[in-house]
């Protein structure tokens, strides 16, 4: 229990306005420093299972903690306030905002987390320098790091979601299908990266694909359909 | 949070850029509609000062108001020599202006009087009329001009003009055989009186073969050096005895010496039983006149209120269309944290900030026009419109607009809000 980052129980959730249940989980942890991969066929509730971690949606019956806290008592903005500081997301595609530079949507990062940036000012590194530093290790020369987001490549695009989350060493890296639009080569470098990363300030990473080809890289692969009672009636 | 919103609303800047337009604009035309309404009032407050009792024939107040003082329409109506005769005899008259209109120098206003007019007429706040160049009349050949009038007919002291008859420009009769010589040019006053070209009251008898000079008539030789000059005419002011220089007049003003009279006089000029005369209170039928045409004010102000209504629509459009491509970015920030609240904060903030910018592009429009056309709007109608500062009631005026706009803005934001808790993090594009 001491080291748990993630732990769920008799979690029950269906969203609103719909019969049937989406998600009903009666175990789940994830270890500190643990990188989890979760697997599941499109439409089965990875992206909810995961908003629910991240705190954006409320599971009526059942008990999340992320990091310590349980999540049914919080608050919204206790809620919005520990995304902020513990959780580093990325999505899919479309991570970046596009009128912002490369560097500027990295240091978003810590626009709502104090902590996060306590943390930068514990090592005595500027929010700047260290999302240069970041970015750097990423791959993005200097001058790609001042580009407009929207003139980067998808591929580099990628690269900066994953310094955003990083950034501020925050306790849970969520990845919601973050390789799904780059190419082969690109994946393999981008998870060889966010893996370095990640072991280098201890998070957590839950990565979300279904991809069964990355299962490998992974310290344990969570299959969603076996720890989802409400599964079956997802298959038609 | 303020700055995130002018990088988004930089990244819109096609549609950012149109909506701010329109609010400037609608902007600029209300507080135009409002400068011109509260100047007007003011210009129209300062044309006459300290003439207790406007006097003509039997007409309408607002007639006999716009034809005596704004020099506008023409009184069918005269009142006699007699009866002004009558009227200087009333008791604590202390002076007396005789007005004989209709006539006109290529549609300006020929006023035919007497010197009396610059010495106690008033305009604005009790300002007397001044000369910038020569003086008053004193021969019946003389003539006097407005300021403005003289520089439209780029007339001179010493140069000569010809009086029509009839108040159009193109007149069918010219009294081409009795010109009148410019002795004197008036300063600027702001006021109708700037338009005007005045007379002696025998000069006009003469130009309508009403009054013979004396020397013509061949009475009374007591002028003395008045013969010497050949051609000179000599203006009198002793008429009691004579024929009167003209038959008709048009309007009288009075001044008294104790103005609380005034109210008692007119009723008594209004009962007058030698002839029918109406007696107006300048200041009374100004405002009642300002009255008449507020209806005509209220309607331009409804208007331009309206237009302000759809530049703030043009908003509201342009930030509702704009959310559904927005929801990605809206999702970023709740992926970083941001709460529900601060998505509702960023589009009113939004909303803010375009209309701010719209007020001040406005404002700036309007002192623009200000600065370029003031000069040309008095030239040609005479109407003094200052850039000065933004009055209180301005002021209000812009509030109320950014009050509206914030208002109207909690719509989108409202759904932005909802979004960002139904969307969650999972956009579906
Ligand atoms: N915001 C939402 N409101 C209502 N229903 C939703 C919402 N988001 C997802 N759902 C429903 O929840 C179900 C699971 O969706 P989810 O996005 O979690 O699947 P997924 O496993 O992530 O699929 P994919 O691999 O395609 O991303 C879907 O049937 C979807 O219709
Ligand atoms: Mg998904």
């Amino acid at each position: 229990m001491s080291n748990a980052c993630v732990t769920l129980n008799q979690l029950k959730f269906s969203w609103p306005g719909a019969q049937r249940l989406q998600l009903d989980i009666p175990q789940l942890q994830i270890d500190t420093g643990e990188r989890v991969l979760l697997r599941g066929p499109s439409g089965s509730g990875k992206s909810t299972l995961l908003s629910l971690l991240a705190g954006i949606h409320k599971s009526k019956p059942g008990q999340i903690n992320v990091h310590g806290h349980d999540l049914g008592k919080l608050s919204q903005r206790q809620l919005d306030r520990l995304r902020a500081n513990e959780i580093g997301y990325i999505f899919q595609q479309f991570n970046l905002l596009p009128y912002l530079t490369a560097v500027g949507n990295v240091e978003l990062a810590v626009k709502f987390a104090p902590a996060r940036r306590a943390r930068l000012a514990q090592r005595g590194v500027s929010v700047r320098a260290a999302a240069q530093q970041l970015l750097q290790h990423l791959g993005l020369d200097h001058n790609s790091q001042q580009q407009l987001a929207q003139h980067l490549s998808v591929g580099q695009q990628q690269r900066v979601a994953a310094a955003r989350a990083l950034l501020g060493a925050p306790a849970l890296i969520i990845a919601d299908e973050p390789t799904s639009a780059l190419d082969e080569a690109h994946r393999d470098n981008f998870l060889k990266l966010l893996f370095q990363e990640c072991d280098a300030q201890q998070s957590t990473l839950l990565f979300v694909t279904h991809d069964a080809t990355l299962a490998p890289y992974f310290s344990r692969v969570v299959e969603l359909e076996q720890l989802n009672q409400a599964a079956e009636s997802t298959h038609v | 949070m303020f700055k995130l919103a002018l990088a988004s609303l930089w990244n819109r800047k096609a549609s950012a850029i149109l909506t701010v337009l329109a609010i400037a604009i609608s902007v600029m035309l209300l507080l135009g509609v409002e400068r011109i309404r509260v100047q007007a009032q003011e210009n129209f407050a300062n044309t006459i000062s300290g003439t207790d009792i406007i006097v003509g024939g039997r007409t309408g107040s607002t007639q006999l108001l716009l034809a005596s003082v704004f020099h506008i329409g023409s009184l069918n109506q005269t009142l006699s020599w007699q009866s002004y005769e009558y009227l200087q005899t009333l008791p604590r008259v202390s002076w007396t202006i005789p007005m004989a209109m209709g006539d006109s120098v290529r549609g300006l206003p020929v006023v035919a009087t007497t010197a009396d007019l610059f010495s106690h007429f008033k305009y604005g706040n009790r300002q007397p009329l001044r000369f910038a160049e020569g003086q008053a009349f004193a021969q019946l050949d003389h003539a006097v001009m407005g300021a403005e009038a003289a520089t439209k007919l780029g007339l001179q002291v010493g140069d000569e003009l010809t009086v029509s008859h009839g108040a159009g420009g193109v007149s069918f009769s010219d009294h081409d055989d009795h010109p009148f010589r410019v002795q004197g040019i008036l300063q600027a006053t702001g006021t109708p009186v700037d338009q005007a070209i005045y007379i002696p009251l025998e000069g006009l008898g003469l130009v309508h073969g009403e009054y013979v000079h004396e020397e013509e008539h061949g009475e009374e030789h007591d002028h003395g050096d008045d013969h010497e000059h050949g051609h000179d005419h000599a203006v009198h002011h002793d008429h009691a005895k004579q024929a009167p220089p003209v038959y008709t007049l048009s309007a009288v003003l009075i001044g008294l010496e104790i103005k609380p009279l005034a109210l008692r006089l007119q009723r008594q000029i209004n009962t007058y039983t030698g002839e029918p005369l109406t007696a107006i209170l300048p200041g009374f039928a100004l405002q009642e006149f300002w009255r008449s045409l507020q209806l005509f004010d209220r309607a331009l102000l409804a208007i331009s209120s309206l237009v302000v209504a759809t530049g703030l629509l043009v908003m509201l459009t342009t930030l509702l269309a704009s959310l559904r491509e927005r929801r990605r970015e809206i999702a970023v920030l709740r992926s970083i944290g941001a709460g529900p609240v601060t998505i509702f904060t960023l589009l009113v903030s939004e909303a803010l900030l375009l209309t701010i910018m719209g007020i001040a592009v406005g404002v700036g429009m309007l002192y623009g026009l200000l600065f370029g056309f003031a000069e040309p709007i008095q030239m040609s109608i005479g109407f003094q419109l200052r850039a000065s500062l933004l009055s209180p009631t301005e002021w209000t005026i812009m509030g109320s607009v950014l009050i509206a706009a914030i208002s109207l803005s909690l719509i989108p934001a409202w759904r932005a809000y909802r979004n960002a808790l139904a969307d969650g993090l999972t956009v579906k594009l």
